[in-house]
């Protein structure tokens, strides 16, 4: 099957829907109407290599989500990428996440071995070495090495202890869940963690898997064929929680709180209330709605291999549009539930001068808050 | 320009604490990544582009244990028309010396006008063989090539000197360059484009097919003897700042302040 029919780009009504719901169209060079009727006119990927905009795109996925004709634009702009990953063009920093992925099993290159660093000396369950359990929780590379990140899964795994929740983790044998590694075009990469990843699920003993991160959460649960296994985002899990009065919050949290819905969580999966409830569930916690928010909520650009590619766009950051809209509704934090979106959205508060006014938390961040918990 | 290129399979050791093996000559590599050396992945690199426009082929080479195949396989992948791999456990403890003495005797049988090294490894960092394999093949070499440029029989190469200066220099082939990274920009090979070569044939040669004998590799074969490998003792002078990131940063800054330097 050729790259045209693969996409079905014969079939593209040229509406523009795509572009008019990409989040970065308006800053960067990239159209993604245009590019699809200038593959179909030129008969080949070949004609769209050299579009300046191929490394903006996040795979938000809205253009794909809003296609009146169910094409996937945002998996054409995967295509593309991945001929640029055959023929070995593709920018430096690109390489080394992908080099990084195959050599290390993550994208920043960190070595194996510390892989579970974060834990510090919190005993956790090393699955199946260590015994059994029913959850596997999967940390996700940012999580396990950012060290902005690293306290965060170390809160999850209080929580769920304070819950009675069983679980384990894979330790160093845990891998790149891939998401990023397919979106940035290198396909054979990703069927090789996938995988290996897959093995070591089987193998694991436990029969659910929750994430961190809505990126290894998407890929679990569409890109992988995990027979048998129950998949979720941690903030599904911690909603139940709640509602089964396992999970109760002893502290109050006097603060105005915007959720930000990340992409790969909100839009792409619909899972727009279990992170609401928690936030909700929170006494004394003001939960306020960005004008964009659930389907529209504006993504933050650190998908799609965003995190290791600049991209071409000019001007004002979403990160710090987000940032500033945040702080004209009066909110002081703004709580997410993915670690792109609270590494950029950080970033866009640092450039706008704002980190002070507005604070950038994961929700974990202000459940530990809630539980009263210290040394987070 | 048929083009020869010598690769090395290295442990990848940045931000791995490294621990001195049991024999104190060596490192403990259990758990250890190993990939190709990477001046050598320059090297490959660039006798691809050198063929991509002058045409002719490449043949990369490596000597070192079995496991070594994955970094001929990745030059097969980059671009590379030909891989020979001499591996033999009594090869095991070569120096430089013994390692050039191998590639050449190799080499001594096949066609080429140029090949091309890596300047140094990224593992022992002696920087001999490129040099070394020059001298035992009798033909002119140059060392820390930052730029390559074809002629007709005739090879223009500039080399990084000191200082911040280059040397520009026109060498007769056959001839060896020890390539310096950043030479070029390395493109990526894929696993896709590693697969494809999976069934392309690796010519494989061990000590007697290269015709060397025993007592010319190896210690027996070596003019270099490894003594010990430690960590240097901790001098005067570095303070390790502990704490937060947040914490490590104010201390950062107060230093910096205190010194005149913010």
């Amino acid at each position: 099957m050729d790259f045209l029919e693969k996409y079905e780009l014969y079939a593209c009504l040229q509406c523009g829907k795509c572009t008019g719901g990409c989040p970065v169209s308006l800053r960067a060079p990239l159209n993604i109407r245009s590019l699809m009727r200038e593959v179909l006119m030129g008969g080949s990927p070949e004609v769209a290599l050299e579009c300046p905009g191929l490394w903006d795109c996040t795979t938000c996925a809205t253009c794909t989500l809003r296609c009146p004709r169910g094409l996937e634009p945002s998996e054409v702009i995967v295509g593309l990428r991945g001929e640029l990953v055959e023929q070995g063009n593709v920018p430096k920093t690109v390489i080394d996440a992908l080099e990084g992925t195959f050599k290390h099993g993550n994208p920043w290159g960190k070595p194996r071995q510390k892989r579970t660093e974060w834990k510090g000396d919190m005993a956790v369950k090393v699955l199946p070495d260590e015994g059994e359990a029913e959850w596997l929780y999967f940390i996700g590379c940012a999580a396990s090495y950012d060290p902005r990140l690293q306290g965060i899964p170390r809160i999850l795994c209080r929580v769920l202890e304070a819950a009675g929740v069983s679980f384990g983790i894979l330790g160093t044998k845990e891998s790149c869940c891939g998401n990023e590694i397919r979106r940035m075009g290198e396909a054979g990469l990703f069927e090789e963690l996938r995988e290996e990843n897959t093995k070591n699920f089987n193998a694991s003993g436990a029969k659910a898997i929750f994430t961190m991160s809505p990126h290894c959460f998407n890929t679990f649960s569409t890109e992988y064929e995990l027979d048998g296994f129950k998949v979720l985002h941690y903030t599904q899990l911690l909603a139940d929680l709640i509602k089964e009065e396992k999970l109760t919050f002893s502290h109050e949290v006097n603060k105005k709180v915007v959720y930000h819905d990340p992409c790969f969580l909100g839009k792409q999966h619909e899972v727009f209330d279990p992170p609401r409830e928690i936030l909700r569930a929170i006494p004394g916690l003001e939960l306020l709605e960005f004008e964009r928010s659930r389907e529209r909520s504006l993504c933050c650009e650190g998908g799609g291999g965003r995190m290791w590619a600049e991209g071409a766009g000019e001007g004002e950051r979403n990160s710090e549009t987000r940032v500033k809209d945040a702080h004209a509704m009066g909110a002081e934090i703004i709580a997410t539930a993915c670690p792109f979106c609270l590494l950029t959205l950080e970033d866009g508060a640092k450039t706008t001068g704002l980190e002070e006014k507005v604070l950038i938390r994961e929700i974990l961040e202000l459940v530990a808050e809630a539980m009263g918990f210290d040394n987070v | 320009m048929d083009i020869i290129v010598c690769i090395k399979r290295v442990p990848e050791v940045a931000e791995i604490d490294l621990q001195v093996d049991q024999t104190g000559k060596g490192i403990q590599d259990e758990g250890l990544v190993f990939g190709v050396n990477d001046w050598d992945n320059y090297a490959v690199e660039e006798a691809v582009r050198i063929k991509e426009k002058h045409g002719g082929k490449v043949t990369a080479i490596t000597v070192g244990p079995a496991e070594s195949e994955d970094v001929v396989r990745r030059a097969l992948a980059l671009g590379a028309d030909e891989a020979v791999m001499a591996t033999d456990p009594k090869s095991e403890g070569s120096d430089g010396y013994a390692i050039a003495k191998i590639l050449a005797a190799v080499i001594k049988d096949m066609t080429y006008d140029i090949i091309l090294t890596g300047a140094l490894a990224d593992d022992d960092g002696y920087a001999q063989v490129g040099a070394t394999l020059a001298e035992l093949l009798d033909i002119p070499h140059a060392t820390l090539v930052t730029a390559i440029e074809i002629e007709e029989k005739r090879v223009k190469v500039k080399r990084e000197l000191e200082g911040g200066m280059e040397e520009a220099l026109d060498v007769a082939t056959p001839a060896l360059f020890t390539i310096q990274s950043g030479i070029n920009e390395p493109r990526y090979v894929s696993i896709m484009g590693i697969r494809k070569v999976a069934k392309k044939e690796v010519a494989t040669l061990d000590l007697n097919a290269v015709g060397l004998s025993p007592d010319q590799v190896g210690a027996e074969g070596s003019l270099i003897f490894v003594e010990k490998i430690f960590p240097p003792p901790v001098g005067e002078g570095a303070e390790l700042l502990e704490g937060s990131p947040d914490e490590v940063a104010t201390k950062v800054t107060d230093i910096f302040q205190k010194g005149g330097v913010i």
